[in-house]
């Protein structure tokens, strides 16, 4: 409703592209990931390679679709529709590259992906399944080449 | 004391951002979660939709732009927008709604709740439909209708706005002034008519959205500097005339500071002192906008100009708004004759826009007389001022004595009181509700994520009584959502500020003035200045030289 930020304070017509600045919120980020991945490990039957590789695969699809794929925001911003056929990640810091939030972002996946090598013991097929993902899903999004690009025409509008 | 020291704004504790983070998440999996079960028919939907001709187009409106307000709002809406039956004075009643289908719909049992009003801008308590502001109203009504029809410049000039801006310049203390029928059109309409293009304008941070939208149109440069942050402002000054223009590097035609007198979602107070320095160290131009603070602050209630001590002509340019302290709408600029002169003749709202009501207009008058005590009982102004004040200090050293997180300075009528957690939000906004409080809550977007709040306006027509009702509830309230979060000592300035000392300061003001048709020395009646359905009680006093002339100067006119 843009009833409801009418009459407010905003010189940023989009609260989007400030939020993550606010305090708490890589620990939040990081806290989710742990509690997906207890959760991953206290299903009894799955072995620890399994666990990890499952807590990468979870983490790299749902913060694709969730940084990636959902375009605009999920209230009415005072933008005049600037934002709609912006994914999320292109409106963090308002398209600004190489911000902390951005480095944070691209790192967590990264350290997860080191994680789960390690405990899945460099075992080959979960070496490719969680590069691919880490690659496809994480990495090649995020770079300032592919800022606003949509390949194939997908996801456009 | 330096305003620094007189205002704070705690910073949300950690873990409780973190637990805020987490109510917002699982808000957004539920919503997910619920729209996936609408969109495929496991749940009834009553959310429009295209219709099915149009499927494969592309999308007329996204579905997920109202994903926060199908979700989360929706739930919740009940603690917004509610229908009230009477005047919004200190008290109002309500009309009471219940929604059967968690706020889709609303049913009305037809009951009423009687709830103290906290909700309205009504600093001096001029939100009331008897007295000499509303006799004067009702006059003009029938002497000149209640619209005008036409802009200031073509027919739309009643001599009624003439005497109104006479007496805006006169209260404000600057040479000459202008109105305008919607405060919001005030800023956006003439900020067009200073600055254009090859102008720099140095905007607040937490600047209004009209003022946002002004310094748009006008096509000029906009730098933000950081809330009150005055080094911010001096470093962007400086690089503004350093720098001047983005690529040709010509210097800036004008450089223009834009900020506001109070700051209503925070309750803060602008830095006028410096800013006044820094822009005749830097020949700037300064724009004051006091929608807020003009009536309500300042010993004689003349605004944050009069609070400082500062001279209203180092203000450039002083805006302000009727809707807020006096009970009427519209704004006003006031400045120099020049500046004034030009916007006769360059405002965009002054040529286009119709002119301002008349009974508006007489409403607004009558209360700035009031305020000048040329009106209504002797007195009357300096007590509404006063007040004020004293409701402003003694609720807010309650509420900091109580262990919430206040914002704001010490005399800011606004008073925010923190929340922090999305489902906190509705519970406070309900459960003062149901014991007789009347409040606004506001939460993400329209405040950061982190610091959504229970926003309380403070009125000179609130009594002491209903100050400490109204601390008694926020007691319970926040004890039962546990949302006592200050982990600070309350601040130096509470030391003094208790019931007794409210009940001094208002006698004070009491003695001060002329006994109203008593025998010398005899206490004169303080009447409460309350909105109720009872039959009118005369306030006005018909031999009032001033209500007699605006009556005389409307009857002549017709």
């Amino acid at each position: 409703l843009a009833a409801m930020q009418v009459g407010t304070a905003h010189s940023d017509p989009n609260p989007n592209h400030v939020y993550f600045n606010s305090r708490g919120i890589w620990a939040t980020y990081v806290i989710f990931i742990f509690i997906t991945h207890f959760i991953v490990l206290s299903i009894p039957f799955i072995s620890m390679a399994l666990a990890w590789t499952l807590t990468c695969q979870i983490h790299n699809v749902i913060t694709y679709f969730w940084l990636h794929w959902e375009k605009g925001a999920p209230f009415e911003p005072l933008d005049q529709g600037e934002s709609r056929t912006l994914t999320h990640w292109e409106q963090l810091d308002d398209g600004v590259q190489f911000t902390a939030n951005k480095k944070f972002l691209l790192v967590v996946p990264i350290v997860i992906f080191l994680l789960t090598t390690f405990y899945t013991r460099y075992d080959q097929i979960h070496f490719l399944v969680n590069a691919l993902s880490l690659v496809l899903l994480a990495i090649v999004p995020k770079l300032p080449q592919l800022y606003r690009v949509r390949i194939f025409g997908i996801n456009k509008w | 004391m330096s305003v620094k020291h007189e205002e704070q704004f705690e910073p949300t504790p950690y873990v409780v951002a973190i637990i805020t983070y987490i109510g917002y998440v699982m808000l957004a999996v539920f919503g997910h979660m619920r729209d996936f079960l609408r969109n495929h028919g496991f749940e009834k939907n009553l959310i429009a939709t295209e219709p099915a001709r149009t499927k494969d187009f592309v999308p007329l409106y996204q579905n997920f732009e109202s994903f926060y307000t199908r979700n989360l709002y929706r739930r919740i809406r009940d603690c917004w927008n509610r229908p009230i039956r009477t005047c919004p004075g200190a008290e109002f009643e309500l009309i009471d709604r219940k929604s059967p289908d968690h706020g889709w719909s609303f049913e009305y049992p037809g009951t009423h709740t009687r709830a103290i009003n906290f909700g309205s801008y009504n600093y001096l308590g001029f939100a009331e439909t008897d007295g000499p502001c509303a006799d004067a109203a009702a006059a003009a009504t029938e002497t000149f209708g209640c619209g005008v029809g036409s802009p200031r410049a073509e027919a739309g000039n009643l001599d009624l706005h003439t005497r109104l801006e006479a007496t805006v310049a006169e209260f404000v203390g600057a040479e000459d002034a202008i109105i305008f029928p919607m405060g919001f059109a005030t800023n956006a309409l003439n900020m067009p008519a200073l600055i254009g293009k090859g102008c720099c304008v140095l905007s607040d941070e937490l600047n209004h959205s009209s003022l946002v939208l002004g310094a748009r149109l006008t096509g000029a440069k906009i730098k933000v500097f950081r809330h009150n942050d005055i080094a911010d402002v001096e470093a962007k000054l400086r690089d503004a005339i350093v720098y001047g223009q983005d690529r040709t590097r010509r210097p800036f035609k004008k450089i223009l500071i834009v900020v506001e007198g109070v700051y209503s979602m925070e309750g803060s107070v602008t830095r006028l002192p410096e800013l006044i320095a820094l822009k005749k160290k830097y020949k700037a131009y300064l724009y004051l906008d006091e929608a807020h603070s003009i009536g309500a602050m300042g010993p004689h209630g003349r605004g944050v100009v009069d609070y400082f001590g500062c001279d209203p002509r180092d203000v450039d340019v002083l805006m302000g708004t009727f809707t807020k302290s006096f009970g009427g709408a519209g704004g006003y600029i006031a400045g120099s004759q020049h500046l004034v002169a030009l916007l006769r003749q360059r405002s965009h709202s002054g040529l286009y826009g119709a002119s301002l009501p008349a009974p508006v207009a007489a409403q607004v008058v009558t209360a700035f007389q009031m305020l000048m005590g040329r009106a209504g009982p002797p007195g009357e102004g300096a007590r509404r001022l006063k007040q004020l004040e004293v409701n402003t200090q003694y609720f807010r050293a309650s509420l900091h004595r109580l262990g919430v997180i206040v914002y704001g300075h010490r005399t800011s009528p606004v008073v925010p009181v923190m929340i922090f957690m999305p489902g906190k939000i509705a519970a406070f906004g309900r459960e003062t509700l149901k014991r007789g409080l009347g409040t606004v809550v506001v939460g993400y977007p329209a405040t950061p994520i982190i610091e959504s709040r229970a926003r309380f306006c403070l009125s000179a027509a609130h009594s002491l009584d209903i100050i400490d009702r109204s601390v008694q509830i926020i007691d319970e309230v926040t004890s039962l959502l546990l949302m006592k979060y200050s982990r600070r000592p309350p601040p130096a300035w509470t030391a003094g500020i208790t019931r007794e000392w409210a009940e001094a300061q208002l006698k004070l003001v009491d003695q001060q003035r002329r006994p109203h048709g008593a025998a010398n020395g005899g206490p004169v009646p303080r009447r409460p200045v309350e909105c109720r359905g009872d039959p009118p009680d005369k306030v006005a006093d018909e031999n009032d030289a001033a209500v007699k002339d605006n009556l005389a100067a409307v009857a002549a006119a017709s």
